[in-house]
């Protein structure tokens, strides 16, 4: 399970996040839904340690990892994908894909690669190409596939849809939903759920740096 | 791999062998140029990792007075164990500093590295128990009881510089070629993306600190035992500064690029030296201005280039 408990963050002294609380309980696809600026992207970095809260505590799994640095949430198997990709350009797919295996000395890298071939063989099918030569989406993909080799309990999908053509954005969609199925804890954000309404079970709205509405279900 | 590690040890014979038919200035100059290189191979694994270090001078001096004062202290002159007494040093004084290191970059962790260097340069001079400013002399080196006389007398340095530069070599080419040789390159280009793919940055640089700390170290002490005398200069900036100069004008995309740029600094300065001893440095200046110039990737570059197909 993660959990937020009045979260406050500053980016140089500006206060950005203002006492977010937030509970995702496991096996739940949790929506983040905001216009640009919200905070959305402030709140994933926080959860991911790239940012340290002002007050506040967070709990991955009952384990207090507020003050932690951002690689002991991977090693708890949390997986990100931020907004912009972040992809090594001059490594390959496949390299690039194998960097969490890497850092956390994985066991079972290779089965765990095997499952994400699976899950986007088209993935594969440019394994050996560098990521600089890849579209934006195709991008997207690769840096889903990497956030998913160490993600195993928790997935933050940092605006996954966001600059994605419509073919791929269903091909994204589908994955997500293979992913639910399998009962992994996913928190996305998005700037509107056109993309993920028939994905996400509960939905956090933020405004302004603080959580406005909590819906669950919207089908 | 196997055929790089061929190839390395291969070239390390070679200069063995090539080492018996050598003038004896031909031999020192090499070994001094082999012991920068391997100097100069630790701060290639910083510089992959964006990290500029104008102190190595601290590590390759230290180096150098373990083997000059252990040589005195405890009265031996066995090559292998000043070097090793050296080495495990630095790598102690470096698991030290590193520890506040690793939390710099850019311009502070340059200025820093410096600092400590410029730190050990000022307490030996001051300190008349070494020699201040002039440094002392050290003991000519023995191997297993056996130490080279006369026109030979510079090969034993020579013989532990290329067996040291094939070790060292052989371990750099694979180390860059391993997950944490990448690591290096993805800290220089996000620090951020590194964290959280779930490594630790700190411990990626502190780790390639304290390699950097302990090649400096294994140069420093070959040069004191080539040399024959030490002085604290060789923890002064310029020192610091030569081994970046090396790096540059070598190139750090390979593991020979340090070698070959320390071979080539050395034969430049003795020729420049000789041609023009009043302007030299101004020609090693403009040597480096050229190869930044022509060949930003270093020297090696051009070497890159041939094997690749590309036009030169």
């Amino acid at each position: 399970m993660l959990k937020l408990s009045s979260i406050n963050t500053n980016i140089a002294g500006t206060p950005i996040l203002r006492d977010v609380n937030l509970a995702i309980e496991p096996g739940v696809l949790v929506g983040l839904i905001g216009r640009n600026g919200a905070g959305k992207t402030t709140l994933m970095r926080t959860v991911m340690g790239l940012l340290t809260p002002e007050s506040g505590s967070i709990t991955i799994g009952g384990q207090d990892m507020t003050d932690l640095a951002p690689h002991f949430r991977s090693q708890a198997k949390v997986g990100y994908m931020p907004e912009d990709r972040q992809l090594v350009p001059t490594l390959t797919v496949e390299e690039n894909i194998l960097i969490p295996a890497w850092a956390n000395a994985l066991s079972g890298a290779e089965a765990r690669l095997a499952w994400v071939y699976e899950l986007m063989p088209e993935v594969e099918a440019f394994a050996g190409r560098k990521a600089l030569q890849l579209s934006g989406g195709q991008q997207k993909l690769v840096a889903l596939a990497r956030a998913l080799m160490t993600g195993s309990h928790i997935l933050l999908l940092d605006e996954p849809f966001e600059g994605v053509a419509p073919a791929l954005s269903r091909r994204l969609a589908s994955v997500l939903h293979t992913l639910k199925d399998e009962g992994l804890t996913v928190l996305l954000s998005e700037s509107d759920y056109s993309h993920s309404a028939d994905l996400v079970d509960q939905i956090y709205t933020i405004e302004r740096g603080a959580v406005a509405a909590q819906e669950g279900a919207v089908k | 791999m196997k055929y790089a590690t061929t190839m390395i040890i291969g070239a390390g014979i070679a200069l063995l062998a090539a080492g018996l038919f050598m003038p004896g200035w031909l031999t020192f100059l090499l070994t001094l140029a082999f012991a920068k290189g391997l100097v100069v191979m630790g701060l290639l694994l910083l510089m992959r990792a964006g990290l500029v270090s104008f102190g190595q001078g601290l590590y390759y001096c230290l180096g150098a007075y373990c083997v000059g004062i252990a040589g005195d202290y405890f009265e031996t002159q066995n090559a292998l164990l000043l070097i090793l007494l050296a080495v495990v040093v630095c790598v102690a004084l470096a698991a030290v500093i590193g520890l506040l290191l690793c939390r710099y970059r850019d311009i502070f962790f340059a200025m820093f590295s410096m600092a400590f260097s410029m730190i050990l340069y000022g307490v030996l001079v001051k300190s008349s128990a070494f020699g201040s400013s002039d440094g002392f002399n050290v003991k000519p080196p023995l191997l297993f009881g056996w130490t080279p006389t006369g026109e030979s007398g510079p090969f034993l340095a020579y013989g532990l510089a290329v067996v040291a530069l094939v070790g060292v070599g052989i371990f750099v080419w694979r180390y860059l070629r391993s997950p944490m040789g990448y690591a290096g390159e993805a800290v220089r280009e996000n620090e951020i993306r590194v964290e959280y793919l779930g490594a630790s940055v700190r411990r990626i640089i502190y780790t390639k600190y304290l390699l950097a700390a302990a090649m400096a170290g294994l140069g420093g002490g070959i040069t004191a035992l080539a040399a024959g005398h030490i002085d604290p200069e060789m923890a002064y900036w310029t020192t610091s500064g030569e081994f970046v100069f090396i790096a540059l004008m070598g190139g750090v995309g390979h593991a020979a690029g340090p070698v070959i740029g320390a071979v080539l600094f050395e034969l430049l300065r003795t020729y420049a030296f000789q041609i023009s001893p009043y302007t030299w440095q101004m020609i090693l200046g403009i040597s480096l201005l050229v190869i930044i110039l022509y060949l930003p990737k270093g020297v090696w570059s051009l070497v890159e280039r041939v094997t690749k197909g590309k036009p030169l």
